[in-house]
């Protein structure tokens, strides 16, 4: 069981926490049993991670009302993100002890019943709050009356709440800001007998055990990380003992411990699992102090290794210390370090990470390989609310990055190298397909990026329903291949001769190659076509965003007031070395 | 271990130790709620080590029910 600590340890924090953080969140919980508690150590973890977090906790089983009626605390709370955290107990009523006491049919319409119940709350609450929802399946029971035999009933109450939980699964997967926690799947986790405590029930209603509080909580706050976009996107890992067993430069390319037996299985295992974060579009690099020639030699010959050259997006194989070599990781794969997790199984170097570069996120790593994969299951900072194809490409973009970078070294002059990148952008306005993107890189985008405006996905869902707004995507190739979606905008049309320039940004991936002022003749060539003769835009600077800072004058834009204005009488001149396609 | 139960007690209720005393009790905390008196009840089981049946949780009124029940469980305290 992860660490964690006890329910009071949170209530006496929650009092002495700071009056100003960075981040903001509003939280609201509603439950159909007690669930104090869960806000103050919703407030305490956040804290941790720098986020402020206010909450409401809604009246004891008063989800129905909070919900139904549009005038209830719930809506004037103004969440962020909302939790509906339901029970089997509540759900069921007495079906719970005497489920056949009804027959088979009785039974599939409750089931049926209950679920459209859900579905309404559901959309109530989607017409009126634009808060992210998370509504919470329900623990399947793991006894029943009828011992045994209950597994060879037809539809009885474990398939009812299994059914309950697909036809919720089913539901929600085609609404864009509603989720479903796994609660069943966290039961089972920590075990029934574990998170309900008879004693507690009767005493209280409390339906999670008070030690059990803070690790729902802990689960629920991979929601909270993933809407305000502090996901980790790489995993920068040691080589000896990490990877591998052993020291190769001590012990050989024989002796190091990797193979299907154990222990080296606990390797092979733990290189399967971070492979599996891979293919989803959590990046891979190396860290470690080693003769490079021997690290390069097992990462390519080694019969048993999982994860290969193409892997990694980034190597660092040398004598350096290795708060440089994450300094130049970050630098090279222009990511910042607060997009970085640490992994190393030497306390001495973690240490040292934690002390000098706290932004990073350095694990506190086990000493047992065997508990190498669970370290990394139990840290919910890799959660995102999409995955999207970019995600699943990401990896094998990196590898095509590397290649760039060392065309880059090869050819001396920046212009000769941007002309023989046979560079194409396609612009789109946003669709369907795009608007996951468009939004994930809203919330994601640091550097390049103009006003750093947060907007979720619903935002920008309604950006593309509203003809006063200009909102489209760039995707961008090269010859080493396609980058995928890397820069958006947004322009509000309402004025009928000045456009403003709302959100403008590109990825780090695509920075550097005057992609930037394509787009911009793109919206130029689309204002011109509406009569209009001015672009505004703002310069909004952030600790992050100093690469966007000289994007407006370099263009021609002129500072009037706290606005940047262009003049569109002028021909606007993009780069002639990068094709643009509309579609 | 006297001084543990008030420890204990004024933490959970958030209130100096030099508040509790024997006839400490919900009327005379203000903090002392239903859910402060779960978690005063699940941090005595873990301390203690013990486990208080559903009769002892509804019969305890004040600190010294807490004492007399700990008692029964063989849990000594210096007075």
């Amino acid at each position: 069981m992860p660490t964690e600590e006890k329910l009071s340890y949170y209530l006496k924090k929650s009092k002495i926490l700071p009056n100003y953080l960075e981040k903001k969140i509003r939280i609201a919980i509603l439950s159909s049993f007690t669930l104090n508690g869960t806000g103050e150590t919703f407030q305490v973890k956040c804290a941790e991670k720098n986020i402020q977090c206010i909450t409401n906790l809604g009246a004891y089983n008063q989800y129905n009302q909070e919900i139904l009626n549009t005038e209830s605390t719930l809506y004037q709370f103004n969440p962020d993100i909302t939790f509906l955290i339901l029970d089997t107990r509540s759900i069921l009523g007495d079906l719970w002890y005497f489920p056949y006491s009804i027959d088979e049919k009785q039974r599939k319409d409750f089931v049926e019943k209950k679920f459209k119940e859900i579905q309404n709350l559901i959309k109530i609450f989607s017409e009126n709050s634009k808060s992210k929802f998370i509504i919470s399946n329900f623990f399947i029971p793991t006894k029943s009356n009828y011992g045994i035999f209950e597994t060879k009933l037809k539809f009885g109450i474990q398939k009812m709440i299994n059914k309950l939980n697909e036809s919720l699964q089913d539901y929600i997967s085609d609404l864009d800001s509603v989720y479903l926690f796994d609660m069943n799947g966290f039961v089972s986790r920590y075990g029934e007998n574990n998170v309900f405590d008879p004693k507690q029930f009767l005493f209280g209603d409390i339906k999670i055990a008070l030690d059990f509080i803070p690790h729902l909580t802990n689960d629920l706050m991979g929601y909270v990380i993933a809407t305000l976009g502090l996901s980790k996107r790489c995993i920068v890992l040691d080589l000896d003992n990490t990877l591998w067993g052993g020291i190769i430069g001590e012990d050989g390319f024989d002796r190091i411990k990797l193979g299907s037996g154990p222990p080296g299985n606990a390797y092979v295992e733990f290189q399967k699992y971070l492979l599996g974060l891979h293919n989803r579009g959590i990046l891979l690099a190396i860290n470690s102090k080693n003769n490079l020639d021997d690290a390069l030699e097992v990462i390519e010959k080694h019969p048993d290794m999982v994860l290969k050259k193409e892997h990694f997006a980034c190597m660092k194989i040398n004598w350096n210390d290795k708060v440089s070599n994450i300094q130049e990781i970050s630098h090279e794969l222009n990511f910042g370090l607060e997009n970085f997790v640490f992994i190393d199984d030497d306390p001495i170097n973690r240490e040292l990470m934690k002390s000098t570069l706290p932004q990073v996120l350095t694990i506190d790593f086990p000493k047992d390989p065997s508990n190498y994969v669970k370290a990394l299951e139990d840290m919910n900072y890799f959660n995102v609310l999409k995955i999207t194809d970019e995600d699943k490409k990401r990896g094998k973009m990196y590898t095509q990055q590397k290649e760039r970078k060392d065309f880059e070294k090869l050819t001396p002059n920046l212009q000769d190298f941007l002309k023989n990148m046979e560079l194409k952008v396609t612009i789109k306005e946003a669709d369907k397909f795009s608007i996951p993107r468009i939004s994930q890189l809203i919330l994601k985008t640091n550097q390049f990026n103009l006003t750093t405006k947060r907007y979720q996905l619903e935002d920008v869902q309604k950006f593309s329903e509203d003809d006063n707004v200009l909102i489209g995507c760039v995707q961008v190739e090269d010859k080493f291949g396609d980058n995928g979606i890397t820069g958006a905008f947004i322009v509000h049309k309402d004025g009928t001769k000045e456009w403003v320039l709302d959100t403008f940004l590109l990825s780090c991936r695509v920075m550097g190659r005057e992609i930037e002022k394509s787009i911009l003749a793109y919206i130029i060539k689309k204002a011109k076509d509406n009569n209009v003769n001015k672009i505004k835009a703002e310069y909004i600077p952030t600790q992050k965003n100093k690469p966007i800072e000289n994007f407006l004058p370099n263009c021609g834009f002129k500072k009037e007031g706290n606005f940047w204005e262009i003049i569109l009488n002028e021909t606007f001149y993009s780069p002639d070395f990068i094709k643009i396609e509309e579609k | 271990m006297s001084e543990n139960l008030y420890g204990i007690i004024a933490r959970v209720m958030d209130v100096p130790i030099s508040e509790i005393n024997d006839d400490s009790s919900p009327e005379t905390i203000p903090s002392w709620d239903s859910f402060n008196s779960y978690i005063l009840l699940d941090e005595l089981e873990s301390e203690f080590k013990t486990e208080f049946t559903i009769d002892e949780v509804t019969e305890t009124k004040n600190v010294s029910d807490i004492k007399k029940h700990l008692k029964n469980h063989g849990i000594i305290l210096d007075d």
